[in-house]
């Protein structure tokens, strides 16, 4: 699904060069649920950048689902971005204006999809995470574990092979962070390939396969007990 | 998508009023007082006759001795002399063909119902009628008898036979103008120009005049002219007749032609006269010379729009262009602090080109309102120029060039404006603002 070898990312200033990325390789197959820890500053957010191309890289090879990336210009990118990759943030980045159904079809007007097909796919996210009923509610009007359940409605909605999340549950409480994590857990059973970052170590254990970048390189494969056991149920 | 773009953009505008606000005003006063010059320009710089303005020609001869200098760009006068006039109106060619100068009288009924007024009034020949396309409403031209006889007859205008006879049909009536009894024989239609290009002597922004008559009645009546009348030599001129002897340039002439082959001819020919009359003790000078000069080339050469109308019009883009540079400062701000939502619309799958159309629709739809509400700015300023100035009253209009000019200007301005901001925008590095937000 993603493979990534010897990426390199450098941010070039006047005075200095930053390595956010050194010689990092990583393999992700499909319908693998990952955590990526590290501390802050680590390179984790640049990783996630470039996974999802927001961000190009300085050097190495990256292919998106057989896709080599680097070769992609502008438009490309967002193409392929907009079709295969799901973003969930931190912050949510609903688009404060639009109303939930406006939310949830931003990325669907962008690949191009008809009226009629936007609605049954919006209505049908809406519903899985249990805000059909809001649909005409602004973000502001709803609490920040609500706000972050649209977004994942929103990544699902042009139904990604692979979502990528960024401290999805850093702005919440440790209920609602639960919820969102049950229905992350609920998406990749259904199919969907997610590579999360996180802080939290609880949240990481759940995932079944966990990297952690230190200082812009893989640092260590841990595979936890918590995430062999869900991986064993996983598989029961 | 570009109607999700002009719903964005709608949104755009009522999430920011304020700015919003101030930028389509901003576009609304440039537009308005470009287009006020503008229009004025475009009514002045108008071709008046536009399906013939290559065929109708105005004639000059340089009469003036060796060394004489005229105040025009090749020293041509302007005007002609009543004897030159009166030999290229006898001559054979071409067929149409008309003197023309301006004079005036007093109109009454020679009866005490209607109250006397002063009207001017063009002298011409019958060809003129059909030369500059006047449509009667009632009769026509006088005939060639008449006009051979010098007779009194005249065609008046319909605010004149308005005035005189509550526009019934008064072909045949009698009219006074001065102590002469004319007969009417034709009223013609509101003959509406802007430019008086007929005759640039004395404002070319005049109003027609609503009064002709033959111009054989020149020697008959003493007609005196109400234009301009330029000696160069010294000449004892005691007499009316002497006057029309005389070198004094006061006249106009003009004729159709309408081939290339006929122009040539007809400059042929004109030099020819010129050669003749040489021989007869005029034109002293080595260098015999004529112009020939079509509507619009008359125009330009009598510089109907002046230096001044071009200055003005280019200080007014000038405001336009400020106007613009401050629209696009606001734009910048309004834009960039619209980055946050950028990225993410760019993390969601928008290329930066459809980012970039999404906010040059939205400065389109402010620099289209701004073109509406400048046409209404514009329109107040023509009408401040009418009312002040009433000798603009027909220049100081729009007409559908300008309508249709307006808006079009007003998105082409708007659209420099957003360019750099748009661009700007979809610039932007979507992960920056993802985290921060």
């Amino acid at each position: 699904m993603l493979k990534m070898q010897k990426i390199n990312k450098v941010y070039q200033t006047e005075m200095v060069q930053t390595h956010a990325l050194r010689d990092f390789s990583l393999e992700v197959n499909e319908g693998e649920f990952i955590a990526v820890t590290g501390p802050s500053g680590s390179g984790k957010t640049t990783f996630l950048n470039i996974a999802g191309m927001l961000e190009t890289f300085t050097d190495g090879e990256y292919e998106l689902d057989g896709v080599r990336v680097g070769g992609l210009n502008d438009n490309q990118r967002a193409d392929l971005r907009n079709q295969k990759i799901g973003f969930i943030f931190q912050g949510f980045n609903l688009i404060p204006d639009l109303n939930l159904y406006e939310n949830v079809e931003v990325p669907l007007r962008y690949r191009g999809i008809k009226t009629a097909e936007r609605k049954r796919r919006i209505e049908r996210c809406l519903e899985q995470v249990g805000l059909g009923s809001r649909a005409k509610h602004l973000p502001q009007q709803l609490s920040g574990g609500q706000q972050q359940r649209v977004a994942i409605a929103r990544a699902l909605a042009g139904e990604p092979r692979f979502l990528l999340a960024d401290e999805p549950t850093g702005n919440l409480d440790s209920l609602m962070a639960r919820q969102v994590m049950e229905l992350l857990e609920q998406i990749n059973r259904d199919g969907a390939t997610i590579v999360m970052v996180t802080h939290d170590p609880e949240l990481a254990r759940r995932a079944p396969r966990n990297i952690q970048i230190v200082d812009g390189q893989m640092a260590d494969f841990t595979l936890y007990q918590g995430a062999a056991e869900h991986a064993v149920a996983m598989e029961a | 998508m570009f109607a999700h773009y002009i719903d964005l953009g709608w949104r755009s505008f009522k999430r920011t009023p304020l700015i919003s606000i101030l930028m389509v005003l901003a576009i609304a006063v440039g537009i308005g007082i470009t287009m006020t010059s503008l229009s004025v320009y475009h009514m002045m710089a108008m071709d008046p006759i536009p399906h013939k303005s290559d065929k109708l020609h105005h004639p000059q001869l340089n009469t003036l001795d060796d060394g004489r200098n005229w105040n025009t760009p090749d020293d041509l006068p302007y005007q002609l002399t009543y004897q030159d006039v009166q030999n290229l109106a006898n001559a054979p060619v071409p067929a149409l063909k008309t003197p023309s100068f301006r004079t005036g009288f007093s109109v009454h009924m020679n009866s005490p119902d209607v109250k006397p007024f002063v009207e001017s009034a063009r002298v011409v020949n019958r060809d003129f009628f059909d030369m500059f396309e006047l449509q009667f409403i009632y009769g026509g031209p006088w005939s060639q008898t008449e006009q051979r006889d010098a007779s009194p007859v005249v065609i008046i205008s319909s605010e004149v036979n308005e005035r005189l006879f509550a526009g019934q049909n008064s072909v045949g009536k009698q009219i006074y103008l001065d102590d002469t009894s004319y007969r009417v024989s034709g009223v013609i239609a509101n003959w509406d120009i802007h430019t008086k290009y007929y005759d640039l002597n004395n404002g070319a922004f005049n109003d027609p005049e609503n009064l002709f008559i033959p111009f054989s009645l020149t020697a008959v009546k003493e007609l005196a002219s109400w234009g301009n009348n330029n000696g160069w030599k010294r000449e004892n001129i005691d007499t009316f007749q002497d006057k029309l002897n005389s070198e004094e340039l006061w006249l106009q002439f003009w004729v159709q032609l309408n081939t290339a082959e006929e122009k040539q001819e007809y400059g042929e020919f004109l030099m020819a006269y010129m050669q003749d009359q040489k021989a007869k003790g005029r034109f002293n000078r080595e260098n015999l010379e004529f112009g020939l000069r079509n509507v619009v080339e008359w125009m330009e050469y009598n510089e109907v729009v002046s230096e001044d109308n071009r200055v003005l019009v280019g200080i007014s883009f000038m405001f336009l262009i400020v106007c613009v540079a401050n629209i696009l400062g606001l734009l910048l701000a309004k834009f960039l602090r619209r980055a946050p939502e950028v990225g993410v619309r760019r993390a969601l799958g928008a290329s930066k080109r459809q980012v970039f159309y999404q906010h040059i629709v939205e400065v389109s739809m402010l620099g289209l309102l701004g073109g509406l509400i400048g046409i209404g700015i514009a329109q107040l300023g023509l009408w401040g120029i009418r009312t002040t100035y009433g000798y603009y009253s027909d220049l100081a209009t729009m007409d559908i060039t300008m309508y249709l000019a307006a808006p079009t200007i007003a998105l082409l301005a708007s659209f420099i404006a957003g360019l750099y901001p748009a661009w700007l925008v979809c610039r932007t590095t979507p992960a920056i603002y993802l985290k921060s937000q």
